[in-house]
């Protein structure tokens, strides 16, 4: 420090002159002599009040400037560090990838959240940037997206840095660098760089180093911000029987000792549990039920890096999706026993389905709400309330596939098979050998071959118009519908004319049918969303025409895509849908390996202050002087403000 | 008015305050009758050798036989003396207040309450005096030394009271010190005759308690009292806009105010006027209220006109 900086320095003594100078002017005034005074009553010395408020804020005032003077003269002293962009003069085309990741909710040493201390930091690094320069922005939660397109506006960018808020996805930093390489690897901007504000924490600590390989420089701005933390999360609690089988995963055996998960309805608890010491484990906590109809949550004890992971709601049943079917168990197994085949078949396709027998077509729509697709095997025709509950599962979302056999075709008067065919149907003994192969095998690949003749005992014959409404997915070696499909609300309505049971035919039996199985189970799955999802990951509403929500975040409105109406849950919780006029429960679940707090390794390329950027110092010598002048400005207008007319002599 | 009436060194200028001539057709009159020494212009309680006739009333022996009414003695057989109305001077006591309160002059008042009170006071003497009516002049505090004057008549009486009025200050404590008014009042009530004319100048503002009754008494026995407040213009409007540290006179009051204070205090002052108005006028006193930012010859036609 000079002797100048400190002579500056010392000005700012000079704050105790205004102070003097108030004191000296708060000395009461002389009395007045008035013959009358006892008359006048005393009131509050309002005027006095007011008088020393007008002092103290000329006081502050003037207190303030001598400071501001002291510091403009000691400005060499007195800088502020700034994140910026080093630059070679060409003009820069930069993409910020800011992690807006569940981690980034983790405290940063000085006690903010790593998020605000990046938004901050892209801030700063946006203000750096000259005209001409081009930004791009790009948010690294999973799946990455664009947040800006690259512009030259610099003030758009500022507008949409200021508007970001963390979220609860995991981390997809590779996708997101590669994004941000792409927004500016294209633009004329010669100097192009990645500009990577993460705590780098993506569940990949063993993956390759941040920036190596990336076509566009990597600099990873903030590397204070990647440092392990301790968290756990509730990844998810399900109600089996008297217990309540909580998954969780930790970021250490550190961060899951000596804590409890407990089973809580409002404040009551239901019951609880140590959590294991390791990094992914289930825990099982016997717990009581809750009141009815309230909501049960799974809640960890003690306290760390994120809090919105360590709650989860109990849901009832959030396990695979379940296909129904409506069979006559007899025709459908095997002479040698066991299960019958179509059990046998989704076994087979090792899907994450279970199949469950129903006696028959459920009345009511909630009583297929468990199921995300349903099958009836030759029906004796269905009731009008069959037929309701039938159409408004495929309209939310289900799928059903209907076999027409003898039973159907000779149901009794009013017990039809709408909607899956309005007009009269016939059972005919006759058919053909087996199904059009050539005409199958674009959807079934080679296991069309096993069709070609499957020793069919008889077929149904249906009329050509509702044949014409299907889209015909395997059809009969004369032509006829075999198999079919169309579109009914967010569902699918599935027709075979061939019915399950083996004493008809063996179709059931052959690859094929497999094929066509896990067709049908594709369609169920994309339709059917599970409960329980990963943060960040979409819900699907397709056929869906109007879908709003209220979540953690408040109410949203799904996005517009080619498959139709999406939503994509950013925070972890309870979403409550409303699907054109039908409440669902969703609960969007936090990723495992965003858990995983360990950072990933930089490239030194990355790093490097010359090629990624600097630290520099800003001189705030110009900001001190403004505030200085507008001080001054300040005191002049209060002084006008309040300035006392002349007293009369 | 002519100009100032406190001199530079704090002397009442009575002489030169005052145009005397307009003074000239005023006359102190009053319907009560007055009880004088002298003959005079004003109609004596006594009856005697007048001229307008004033009733008759019975014969006892002594009286003078060319009264007796030998009409009424023809007619009704009585014996009847015929009365005349007579008329004598009546005396004028001027009650000046000069205790501290009364020196107190605002930014806008051509001199002191005491000064304006001295100038008016003057004129009534002048006024009285030029009618053969004897004047005398009484202080309430003032300078120890100053002992007003005794009810005279003639141009050396009206001297005497100007060179009086002219040496007074504003001294003493009639709040803190009751014997001020007491004493004062008591001399004039027992100096005064029936029929005396009292005319007291104060601003009421620093009296003692109860001193309402006592002045008020001054007007038993005949006498005709007429009580003036004088009051600076200050006083009666109140001009601080600001916050003010007011300290009284007379008596250590201190108040800090503002001017949000002006409505209470203009509502205390007509409280203070309406009673002192209320408990004279229930005894058939006078009650007149004068700013001193008034010329004082319309102060003294104020009080001539009061007092009929």
């Amino acid at each position: 420090m000079s002797f100048v900086t400190a002579l500056a320095l010392a000005i700012a003594a000079l704050v105790v002159a205004p102070v003097i100078a108030h004191r000296l002017r708060r000395k009461r005034a002389e009395p007045h002599p008035f013959a009358a005074a006892r008359l006048v009553p005393a009131t509050r010395p309002k005027a006095r009040r007011r008088a020393r408020l007008e002092d103290r804020t000329l006081f502050a005032l003037r207190a303030l400037s001598i400071l501001a003077l002291a510091l403009l003269g000691a400005s060499p002293l007195v800088r502020c560090t700034r994140l910026s962009m080093s630059r070679s003069g060409a003009s820069l085309a930069i993409a910020i990838v800011l992690d807006d990741s569940m981690s980034m909710r983790a405290p940063s040493p000085d006690g903010r959240p790593r998020f605000a201390k990046a938004r901050e930091g892209a801030q700063q690094i946006v203000a750096s940037l000259h005209e001409g320069d081009a930004v791009a922005i790009v948010l690294a939660g999973a799946p990455a997206r664009v947040a800006l397109a690259a512009t030259t506006d610099l003030g758009a960018a500022r507008t949409a840095l200021d508007q970001l808020e963390p979220s609860d996805r995991a981390t997809d930093l590779d996708g997101a660098i590669a994004t941000g390489g792409t927004l500016v690897g294209a633009l004329p901007q010669v100097d192009r760089r990645v500009v990577v504000l993460s705590d780098l924490a993506d569940g990949r600590p063993d993956g390759p180093p941040i920036g190596e390989g990336s076509a566009v420089p990597v600099w990873v701005a903030m590397p204070e911000l990647a440092a392990p933390v301790d968290d756990c999360a509730l990844l998810g609690a399900d109600r089996a029987g008297v217990h309540v089988r909580v998954r969780f995963a930790c970021s250490g055996v550190g961060a899951a000792t000596g804590r409890e998960v407990r089973v809580k309805s409002g404040d009551e608890v239901l019951g609880a549990a140590p959590l294991a010491p390791t990094l992914r484990g289930e825990v099982l906590v016997p717990a009581k039920p809750g009141p009815d109809g309230a909501e049960v949550f799974a809640e960890l004890t003690g306290k760390d890096a994120v809090a919105s992971d360590d709650r989860a709601l109990v849901l009832i049943e959030s396990g695979p999706s379940s296909i129904g079917f409506v069979a006559d168990r007899g025709e459908l197994s095997a002479a040698t026993g066991g299960a019958s085949v179509l059990e046998q078949a989704l076994g087979a396709l090792g899907l994450e389905m279970t199949a469950r027998s129903l006696p028959q077509v459920p009345d009511q729509v909630e009583d297929l709400a468990a199921f995300a697709a349903l099958v009836v095997d030759d029906p004796p025709g269905l009731t009008p309330e069959q037929r309701r509950a039938v159409t408004t599962f495929a309209e939310r979302g289900g799928v059903v596939l209907l076999t027409l056999g003898a039973r159907a075709a000779s149901a009794p008067l009013g017990a039809t098979v709408d909607p899956f065919v309005t007009r009269p149907f016939t059972w005919s003994r006759e058919a053909p050998a087996g199904a059009d192969v050539a005409a199958a095998a674009p959807v079934l690949g080679e296991s069309a071959l096993s069709l070609a003749e499957f020793s069919p005992r008889g077929r149904a014959r249906i009329a050509d118009e509702d044949a014409a409404e299907m889209d015909g997915v395997v059809r009969w070696s004369d032509g006829a519908l075999l198999f079919g499909r169309r579109t009914r609300g967010r569902g699918e309505l599935w027709l075979s004319t061939m019915p399950l049971s083996l004493d008809l035919s063996d179709l059931t039996l052959r690859p094929g049918f497999l094929a066509l199985l896990d067709a049908f189970a594709a369609a169920a799955r994309e339709r059917a969303v599970p409960r329980r999802g990963e943060v960040g990951a979409p819900w699907k509403l397709a056929g869906a025409r109007e879908v709003s929500w209220e979540g953690p975040g408040g109410k949203g409105e799904p996005a517009r895509g080619p498959d139709g109406l999406t939503a994509a849950p950013s925070l972890v919780g309870v979403y409550k849908l409303r699907v054109d006029g039908a409440s669902e429960l969703r609960v969007a679940a936090p990723v495992a390996r965003e858990v995983d707090t360990r950072p990933r390794a930089v490239a030194p390329a990355a790093s490097a202050l010359s090629h990624g950027g600097a630290r520099a110092t800003v001189d705030i010598s110009w900001v001190v002087a403004l505030v200085l002048l507008g001080l001054v400005a300040c005191e002049l207008v209060v002084r006008s403000l309040t300035a006392r007319p002349a007293e009369e002599v | 008015m002519a100009g100032r009436i406190t001199a530079e060194d704090g002397r009442v200028r009575v002489r030169e305050a005052l145009d005397w001539g307009s003074l000239g057709p005023l006359r102190l009159r009053s319907r009560a009758a007055a009880e004088g020494t002298y003959a005079g212009a004003h109609r004596s309680a006594r009856k005697g050798a007048g001229i307008e006739f004033g009733g008759h009333r019975e014969y006892v022996p002594g009286d003078d036989l060319r009264w007796l009414d030998r009409h009424s003695l023809l007619r009704h057989d009585r014996l009847l003396v015929r009365q005349f109305e007579t008329e004598t001077d009546r005396a004028v006591r001027l009650v000046v207040d000069a205790t501290k309160s009364m020196g107190y002059r605002g930014k806008r008042a051509p001199g002191s309450k005491l000064a304006w009170s001295a100038v008016v006071a003057a004129a009534l003497a002048r006024v009285a005096i030029s009618s053969g009516d004897p004047v005398g002049l009484t202080f309430i505090g003032g300078r120890h030394d100053a002992r007003g004057a005794p009810v005279a008549g003639g141009r050396e009486s009206l001297e005497r009271i100007l060179d009086e009025l002219e040496g007074q200050r504003a001294e003493g404590d009639a709040f803190a010190d009751a014997r001020l008014l007491e004493q004062s009042l008591a001399h004039v009530a027992r100096t005064s005759r029936r029929g005396s004319m009292i005319v007291l100048f104060s601003d009421l503002l620093d009296l003692p308690d109860r001193s309402v009754d006592a002045v008020a008494a001054l007007g038993a026995r005949g006498r005709v009292l007429c009580v003036v407040q004088v009051l600076d213009r200050d006083e009666v409007e109140f001009p601080f806009d600001e916050s003010v540290r007011l300290k009284s006179l007379e008596g250590d009051v201190v108040v800090e105010t503002d001017a949000e204070a002006r409505v209470h205090y203009l509502a205390r002052l007509a409280e203070l006027e309406h009673a002192w108005r209320s408990a004279l006028v229930a005894r058939g006193a006078r009650f007149v209220s004068l700013d001193t930012s008034s010329d004082p010859g319309r102060g003294v036609r104020r009080v001539v006109e009061a007092m009929r």
